[in-house]
């Protein structure tokens, strides 16, 4: 196979798109729809608008805010609940950004670094009687490790393969917690602590936990997004040959993207074993990864705002659709073809804010 | 950048005074739903409506639905109606414990769901915090009460039970060497571990064990062990529709012994899978079912006639559960959590599917009322 | 011995439903460079065809090989539309989307066929009416029964047929050259998009044909059955070197032998743990899958 048709996960069109939009208007008569304009043209005054905001520095703090604020706004046990649940798949989703978006490696199995922080968090509170909290670096150091373990060999490999390697981790994972003893085989362990109740409803106690963590994890995420490593993944991202021929060690560079997530996942997972009290295998399984990743490109790769979007709209939209039974799976099919179809680069695309920062950066000679 | 960092520490710190000012309001109590009224005993149901086991859901749905209709017709309890508000576990523990929340949140009085073992642990928390009684039809593995929660109680038959009518019936049967096969599922493995467990006390020999993965078609590598463990009976504790194509493999590959089926494959279906000859003579540990026990076809036929089917797995275990709730009220004569609990370890001689019912004091059913069916024709009948 | 020969006989057996499927996984890759996740689910609803078929048809089909054969037809017809239809409603807009765009089309068109299917059918398991023989040979001591033969006659046969499509026909000879290089097709006046269409409708029909031969032989169809054998089809074709046609056979029986001697030798409950971790050791050690780059034809 040749170059120009090994394709990066990434911002990168599939090889031939390239040729059909040179056919230019012929294909748009024989195609249909067949070739979609970029969105960044002929931009309306109410996508300025968006982009305006979304580029505002009070956006974060805005959305941070209405985060800690909303027990008191509707503190019923089912909106914490759920408000819980969709904060830490916003975590998840924003840390597999890092591995998906800014570094543009398809990762099928990111749920395996949920599993290795819920269990080892499990492990060590339930039958070893640790806080949760001193967990936390246990949890830490098993991350990393799983991520060397894995990406160690495979991270040289091209990334469909890359694809299908992170899938089989991500089952090896599921499938060995089904299968241990120690790990509470199929019924997996319960019973785990939470991080205290601070004088509060143990809920709502956790939930302002799961927020703060939540917020500055996503602040983190985006700083490094933005920082010296960040440019190297996006360089990764767009061209790796031309990325190694600028000096950038590839591989290197690769590996912390995907240690990164790795250590996202794990914190996600200490999150998720507080919350629910009781993890088993079935969380943690190929629909939950699917799930993670769509949350990453449905909100758009490699920007902190439209990933937090997707990952409240995945979380929030089956349970909006609860009562539905089976018609919710299929409705849920459904919008996600469509919204891929109407705004291919996802809700709130990294682009906008992108370009014009990329040219500041310019003018005042940085990078 | 660092103003953002800056904006968002100093809305950080003004969130965390909000909270402390906060104490002592409603966010520090305990959790409670939304306003119970006295006009209605409200009854929750957890039970799979999407997912790999969605097709098991409507059949405790109904069977609920049936019991309140027909508590309803005679005037309630106390004068107050039932209402049934049923949500999806997905067999999923994420889904259930959010179905959890939302149900507390609707207000319930008692939760007469719970199917997937899994899914049911992280529930047993959120119903506990809001003093709900949970009465689980289906759900019944032994580790949804080594937690000791006063509020859970089970009205399946556990486990343990499960497998120690079926060890005693293999040895009765004079079996050389057993296959326990698995679908390596909470619920399917707490039977054949325990069931082996019976069968080394009752000198037994356990030819050999398997786990198999639900969802598929091909258990070749499953029956291909059997075949070489030259056992001469097979108990299956998985659900039936993959207990089907195990029975249909094993006799394809000339499996000539005795099959036992767990009261999760007890369903017209199997037979259906497994072909009607295939499947002739194959066993199974059940509760009693109304098609087993003396007079049941009427209850039967009044399902049949309200919901154009035939009554499921778990089915009756519903209608149960929801009757056991209504006469718990009744008894405490209230809704409050804790008189409701104290009313369920009191009840003694409530007449249920599987006996007269008392729970024990790990609150699980003193009888566990296992019985051997057997397959004749089209049917599950008892076996003689 | 006869044991070893029986497992050799389970996993060939398996393969060649796996392999089935993964044909179109992988030609569907080598032209369009997409991992359809809804293929999967083609095969699911090629079962369910069949199926409709069947009930329908019940009086009149009788149960022989030939009406096996009719219905087989029907369904691959049927599912070859739907590919057509899924690649047309779902994918061809988004040809100049980033490219995990078009994954994500493929998870929520699998979502929808999935249960698109549930709510059509109801989540409960159907049956299907069609009994096979249960005479069975023994061959080398061990055990085979004719449904196993017929089936995976059936299974080489299609293979062979689609191998020769590919191969000696001008359809073919487009596929082999999008793959090399879309651009220059263009140039050279081939129509991509029916050449494309054509691609999804023979890889859809394959995989309904394996729905139907899985629906006849194991007897129960249910709507989440496409999402395991999609996942292990998938895993067949990478080991074969995805996009190769004659590798995504290859990697099928090689995935299908695997399975059956680790079930026999390790146990069942390790049996995925296993496949899987041999394919991330083995694609450590050979990149490409095993006929990935030495074979230049790709589809």
């Amino acid at each position: 196979m040749n170059d120009e048709s090994t394709l990066r996960a990434g911002e990168e069109p599939l090889a031939y798109a390239g040729a059909v939009e040179e056919r230019g208007p012929a294909n748009v008569a024989l195609g249909g729809r067949g070739v979609a304009t970029p969105a960044a043209s002929g931009r309306t005054t109410a996508g300025r608008a968006l982009s305006g905001v979304l580029a505002s520095r009070w956006l974060g703090p805005c959305v941070a805010l209405a985060a800690l604020a909303l027990p008191y706004l509707n503190s019923s046990t089912y909106v914490i609940q759920i408000a819980v649940d969709a904060l830490i798949f916003v975590m998840l989703a924003v840390g597999l950004n890092i591995v998906v978006g800014y570094c543009g490696l398809l990762d099928l199995g990111y749920a395996a670094f949920f599993a290795i922080g819920a269990y080892t968090s499990g492990l060590l509170s339930t039958r070893f009687g640790w806080p949760l909290l001193a967990t936390i670096p246990v949890v830490v150091a098993a991350a990393v490790l799983g991520g060397l373990l894995i990406g160690g060999p495979t991270l040289r490999l091209r990334s469909d393969y890359l694809a299908i390697v992170t899938l089989g981790f991500g089952e090896i994972i599921r499938i060995t917690a089904n299968n241990l003893d120690v790990t509470g085989g199929p019924n997996g362990l319960y019973g785990i602590p939470g991080f205290g109740d601070f004088g509060l409803r143990s809920d709502i106690a956790l939930y302002w936990v799961t927020a703060v963590v939540v917020c500055l994890a996503v602040l983190f995420a985006g700083r490094l997004g933005r920082g010296r490593l960040g440019r190297a993944w996006r360089f990764v991202r767009e061209d790796e040959d031309a990325a190694e021929a600028m000096g950038i060690h590839t591989y290197k560079v690769k590996f912390a993207a995907y240690i990164a997530g790795a250590v996202f996942g794990g914190i996600a997972g200490v999150l998720f074993a507080a919350h629910q009290t009781a993890i088993s295998p079935p969380s943690f399984n190929f629909l939950w990864s699917a799930l993670i990743l769509m949350a990453v490109v449905l909100g758009g790769m490699g920007s902190t705002p439209g990933v937090v979007t997707g990952a409240l709209a995945i979380s929030l939209l089956p349970e909006l659709l609860r009562g539905a039974e089976n018609w919710r799976y299929l409705i849920f099919g459904l919008l996600l073809i469509a919204v891929m179809i109407f705004r291919p680069q996802g809700l709130l695309p990294a682009r906008t804010g992108e370009a014009r920062r990329r040219g500041r950066r310019v003018r005042g000679g940085a990078s | 950048m660092t103003h953002i960092r800056r904006g968002t520490t100093a809305v950080a710190a003004m969130a965390l005074g909000l909270t402390l000012t906060a104490c002592g309001g409603d966010l520090t109590g305990d959790a409670s739903g939304g306003g119970k009224s006295s006009a209605t005993l409200k009854l929750g149901m957890l039970t799979p409506l999407t997912g790999s086991s969605a097709a098991i859901g409507p059949y405790m749905k109904d069977g609920a639905q049936l019991a309140v209709d027909e508590i309803n017709a005679k005037g309630g309890v106390d004068g107050r109606k039932l209402s049934l508000t049923v949500e999806d576990e997905a067999c999923d523990p994420k889904t259930a414990a959010a179905g959890a929340a939302k149900l507390v949140s609707a207000g319930i009085d008692v939760s007469v769901g719970g199917y997937c073992s899994s899914a049911t642990l992280p529930t047993l928390s959120i119903f506990d915090k809001a003093h709900i009684p949970m009465i689980i039809p289906a759900a019944n593995s032994a580790d949804l009460l080594t937690q000791q929660r006063h509020n859970v109680f089970l009205i399946n038959g556990t486990g343990i039970q499960q497998a120690e009518t079926a060890s005693k019936f293999i040895k009765a049967e004079g079996s050389k060497g057993v296959a326990l096969i698995d679908d390596n599922t909470s619920y399917s493995t707490d039977i054949t571990k325990r069931t082996g467990d019976q069968l080394g006390l009752l000198g037994v020999k356990v030819a050999g064990h398997q786990s198999v993965t639900a969802g598929e078609s091909d258990y070749s590598g499953a029956v291909n062990a059997v075949m070489d463990s030259k056992a001469d009976f097979v108990y299956w504790t998985g659900y039936y529709q993959e207990g089907g194509l195990l029975i249909k493999q094993l006799r394809a590959a000339g499996y000539k012994g005795r099959v036992m089926v767990a009261d999760g494959s007890v369903d017209g279906k199997l037979i259906k899978i497994a072909g009607q000859k295939n499947a002739q003579g194959v066993f199974a540990t059940m509760t009693q079912t109304p098609q087993t026990i003396p007079g049941g076809q009427g209850w039967v036929a009044k399902y049949k006639a309200k919901f154009g089917s035939e009554p499921g797995p778990y089915s009756t275990q519903a209608y149960d559960a929801v009757r056991v709730a209504a006469e718990a009220v009744r008894k405490a004569g209230s809704t409050d959590g804790r008189a409701v609990t104290k009313a369920l370890e009191q009840i003694d001689g409530f007449k249920i599917f599987s006996g007269p019912l008392k729970f024990t004091i790990q609150h699980t059913l003193t009888v566990g009322g296992f019985d051997i069916l057997v397959v004749k024709d089209d049917a599950f009948v008892l076996n003689k | 011995m006869d044991h070893f020969i029986q497992l050799v006989f389970s996993g060939l057996f398996v393969g060649s439903f796996y392999a089935l499927v993964a044909l179109g996984y992988s030609m569907v890759y080598g032209i369009i460079k997409l991992l359809n996740f809804a293929h999967g689910d083609l095969y699911m609803v090629g079962a369910f065809a069949g199926f409709t078929v069947l009930s329908a048809g019940a009086g009149v089909l009788g149960g022989g090989l030939l009406a096996l054969l009719a219905v087989m037809l029907v369904a691959m017809a049927a599912t070859g539309g739907l590919g057509v239809l899924l690649e047309r409603v779902a994918y061809r807009p988004l040809r100049s989307a980033p490219r995990l765009s078009v994954l994500i089309t493929a998870v929520g068109a699998s979502f929808a066929l999935e249960y698109g299917i549930a709510v059509a059918f109801g989540p409960n398991p159907e049956v299907y009416q069609m009994g096979v023989s249960d005479g069975t040979l023994n061959v080398l001591g061990a055990r085979l029964t004719y449904a196993q033969l017929a089936m995976t006659a059936i299974a080489v046969v299609l293979m062979i047929t689609l191998d020769t499509l590919v191969r000696r026909t001008r359809t073919g000879r487009a596929m082999r050259a999008i793959s090399q290089d879309p651009k220059a097709c263009l140039l050279m006046g081939v129509n991509v998009d029916r050449v494309i269409s054509r691609t999804f409708f023979l890889g859809s029909a394959l995989a309904g044909a394996a729905g139907v031969m899985a629906g006849v032989y194991y007897g129960k169809i249910d709507f989440l059955m496409g999402f395991v054998i999609g996942l292990k089809a998938f895993t067949a074709a990478v080991i074969g070197g995805i996009g190769n046609l004659r590798g995504a056979v290859l990697g099928a029986v090689v995935l299908g032998l695997l399975e059956s001697f680790s079930v026999a030798y390790i146990g069942s409950e390790w049996r995925d743990v296993f496949a899987f971790g041999f394919l991330i050791l083995f694609l450590t050690v050979r990149p490409t899958g095993l006929l990935g780059e030495r074979v230049t034809e790709r589809v």
